[in-house]
């Protein structure tokens, strides 16, 4: 065997515990979940083969479309919140401050993230309550009557994001310590020399070579908030009525409360087009946005 | 400076590689799911919906059944599930992956799921050992049986149920210097009761569920959001274990009945209920948290079974805090009740041993043994007992009175589409319940349409 044909072999041979392991539970999956799509499945009884009868029940059903627009409604205002807050804090955090609180800081912000939705979602639950919830006592101290936080269609999408939005800003506040930290310092000394202070220093520097980071920060949230269920699961079981119906919660209970494999499927395909959608989308509008040094 | 290393690239990637594989190797058994208690061997396995400590407290029927039989090796095994649909969901999956239990532990909500799909009819085995089993239907309400029968069969053999009944907080009543109700209670009789509670508890507590929910308003208004039909065919049965009683072949929920004129008052009460804040919405509590709150004397009223007993007890309220009532009249005062026994998968090789499993599970001793507190309702009247009741309510003989007293009494309206139907239901309580009165039926016709597309979806598999 000669040393080029080896090197090939030896590096198949790495690659196929990993090619074996996507294969097996990402393509596979896929593939399976492609096909189902096209059958009408209640686990119990064989596949029916239903042409596109579960595409053109999606489209005709409302509940879908419903889900859809509440996801919408949710990428656009949690994405948003959490690129602020995540970029806010981390200029912040980068700037002078001891070492030990700088660190204090980044653990803080980091650690709700290590935590399970579920039981993040759980405890919030609590907090939120209507009749005994923490949020609504304080709130009645300083004279502001009950909020029908869970309760309210007006009101139940603003907990969700805002219980999701705390719970993740930190990985994008990571992320934008990283690309504070890889700054070079001369450009910061050159624009104040140039007068460049405060805000504007922000403006014209900082946000600028951010950029990069911006952009995997906001295709990382966008692809994980189009797949939100554990928040609104716990907190609201998708209520009241549709309100916090979002599409991987009409996906499961298409499969695992109604027992409708097929439709799941073909709704998950949706998801995973648009998905694909957005992502291209974020990245051919990056080109006008994003400065690379 | 950091000295150079001995192990050399190609020793630390072989030392890696055979890692690997030991680390394969000693987790085989988790991969492949064989050291799954009990798995591959010849036991009859029994399904519960609980922990494993709940698995761990039926041992005790479980070893004196081996006892009994020492032939029929017996496994408990119990899946977690956030609710009933949860747990057939988990069922499904285990069939469609040839994991399938023999018998399984199923309420009122999947009872008619597992008999039209998943379930053996136990006519045939009840009618081999009837002579055992008189002692049994003798002491169990026919409402009951009625609720396990589908078209004809008997599937189940219901040990504990639960009806809606309604709890009342004496704490509450008398801080607020008021009566605990009569029996004969109306409507009225509970609005003014509520309106008469004031401070920081509230009035009336409920849960968007099922059990608990819109339905027992819509039973005691003659109603149901459900066309509700009764089977034909069980005569046999009826006349052999319960002579003279004029009793159906089991329920069935044909279709949707939202947009009924007495569906919409009962909406449109307890909307008035929310608006007045008499009530709380609909989404609001559930579970240990209403148990709580109840016990903290931060409810004055809500409905329950009677595993609310044992639950109040745990969380430190006394006997004397609490009484128990039938649900007030309306147009009638039918309760809502729900159960559950031991259903044979018709997948099982073992047919004959999970019947013996189900006959020993229904005699006194081992029902005993099962519910050994009132964390529910045995379906044996005989259990219904002083000694059993130590820790309940003055009036605990009302849980089980409730099917004697109201024998029209009905099952919660379980279909075989039966999750479909409570998402359908629960989502359109929400919104009928919280806004203004032209929302209760705008919210009735999307239950409705959500309904059909149920009954439809079903029509055409």
């Amino acid at each position: 065997m000669t040393s080029d044909r080896r090197s090939v072999t030896l590096r198949w041979l790495f690659l196929a515990p990993t090619m074996l392991g996507v294969g097996i539970f990402v393509l596979l999956p896929i593939i399976g979940s492609l096909v189902l799509a096209f059958f009408r499945w209640d686990i119990i009884t064989a596949p029916q083969f239903v042409g596109l009868a579960n595409f053109t029940d999606i489209a005709t059903d409302p509940r879908v479309g419903v889900s859809f627009l509440n996801t919408a409604v949710f990428v656009i205002f949690a994405v948003t919140a959490q690129l602020i807050i995540a970029m806010l804090l981390a200029v912040l955090v980068h700037g002078r401050m001891p070492s030990w609180l700088r660190i204090f800081f980044r653990s803080t912000f980091f650690f709700p993230l290590v935590l399970s939705a579920a039981s993040v979602s759980i405890l919030m639950r609590y907090l939120f309550n209507e009749s005994y919830g923490v949020i609504n006592w304080a709130l009645s101290l300083v004279g502001i009557p009950a909020v029908p936080w869970l309760t309210s269609p007006q009101w139940a999408m603003v907990v969700v994001i805002a219980v999701y939005v705390w719970q993740n800003f930190g990985f994008s506040f990571l992320l934008f310590i990283g690309g504070l930290g890889a700054i070079p310092t001369e450009i910061y000394e050159a624009g104040a020399i140039d007068g460049a202070t405060g805000w504007k220093k922000f403006q014209r520097l900082t946000l600028p070579l951010v950029s990069p980071t911006v952009l995997v920060a906001s295709v990382m949230g966008i692809i994980t908030a189009l797949q939100i269920f554990d928040q609104p699961y716990v907190l609201t079981r998708g209520g009241p009525g549709d309100a916090t119906r979002t599409v991987v919660m009409v996906i499961y209970e298409s499969a695992f409360r109604q027992l409708e494999f097929g439709r799941a499927s073909a709704i998950g395909l949706i998801l995973m087009i648009l998905i694909m959608l957005v992502t291209a989308l974020q990245f051919r509008l990056s080109r006008r946005f994003v400065f690379y040094q | 400076m950091a000295s150079p290393s001995n192990i050399t690239r190609r020793a630390l990637l072989g030392a890696a590689g055979v890692a690997t594989v030991a680390g394969t190797a000693a987790a085989w058994p988790r991969l492949t799911g064989t050291d799954i208690p009990g798995r591959g061997e010849d036991a009859l396995t029994i399904l519960i919906l609980g922990t494993s400590q709940d698995a761990a407290g039926r041992q005790v029927i479980a070893d004196a059944f081996m006892e009994e039989h020492p032939d029929i090796p017996v496994l408990i095994q119990s899946v977690q599930a956030t609710d009933w649909g949860d747990f057939f969901a988990k069922i499904l999956t285990m069939v469609a992956s040839g994991t399938q239990p023999d018998v399984v532990y199923t309420a009122t909500e999947g009872a008619q799921l597992f008999a039209e799909r998943l379930a053996l009819p136990l006519d045939d085995y009840i009618a081999r050992d009837a002579s055992q089993l008189y002692d049994y239907f003798d002491d169990v309400h026919p409402s009951l049986i009625e609720a396990f029968m589908y078209r004809g069969s008997v599937f189940q053999l219901p040990l504990d149920f639960n009806a809606a009944n309604m709890y009342l907080n004496l704490d509450v009543i008398d801080r607020n210097g008021l009566e605990m109700p009569g029996e004969d209670w109306t409507r009225d009789d509970f609005t003014e009761l509520l309106r008469g509670m004031h401070g920081d508890a509230t009035p009336y507590y409920w849960t968007n569920r099922l059990f608990g929910g819109v339905v027992p308003w819509l039973y005691i208004h003659d109603t149901s959001f459900l066309v509700e039909e009764r089977a034909e065919g069980g005569q046999d049965f009826w006349s052999t274990f319960y002579p003279g009683e004029e009793r159906s072949g089991g329920y069935l929920w044909t279709g949707s009945n939202a947009t009924d004129e007495r569906v919409h008052e009962t909406f449109e009460y307890l909307r008035q209920l929310v608006v007045q804040d008499l009530a709380v919405r609909p989404e609001q509590g559930g579970g240990n948290t209403l148990v709580g709150l109840f016990a903290s004397g931060r409810i004055g009223t809500t409905p329950a079974g009677g595993y609310w007993v044992q639950g109040l007890a745990e969380g430190g309220m006394e006997p004397d805090q609490y009484d128990v009532q039938f649900f007030p009249k309306w147009r009638t005062q039918r309760h809502q009740f729900g159960g559950a026994g031991y259903a044979v998968m018709k997948t099982t090789k073992k047919a004959d041993q999970a019947w013996e499993w189900i006959k020993f599970t229904a005699n006194k001793r081992a029902m005993e043994l099962a519910f050994p507190t009132p964390a529910t309702t045995p379906t044996r009247r005989s259990m219904a007992t002083d000694a059993f009741y130590t820790d309940g309510p003055e009036h605990w003989r009302r849980f089980y009175d409730t099917l004697d007293r109201f024998p029209t009494s009905g099952p919660i309206p379980a279909p075989p589409q039966q999750a479909a139907v409570e998402t359908a239901l629960i989502r359109n309580v929400s919104t009928a319940l919280s806004g203004d009165p032209d929302q209760v039926a705008r919210s009735l016709d999307t239950l409705d349409r959500d309904l059909r597309a149920v009954f439809a979806e079903e029509d055409r598999s």
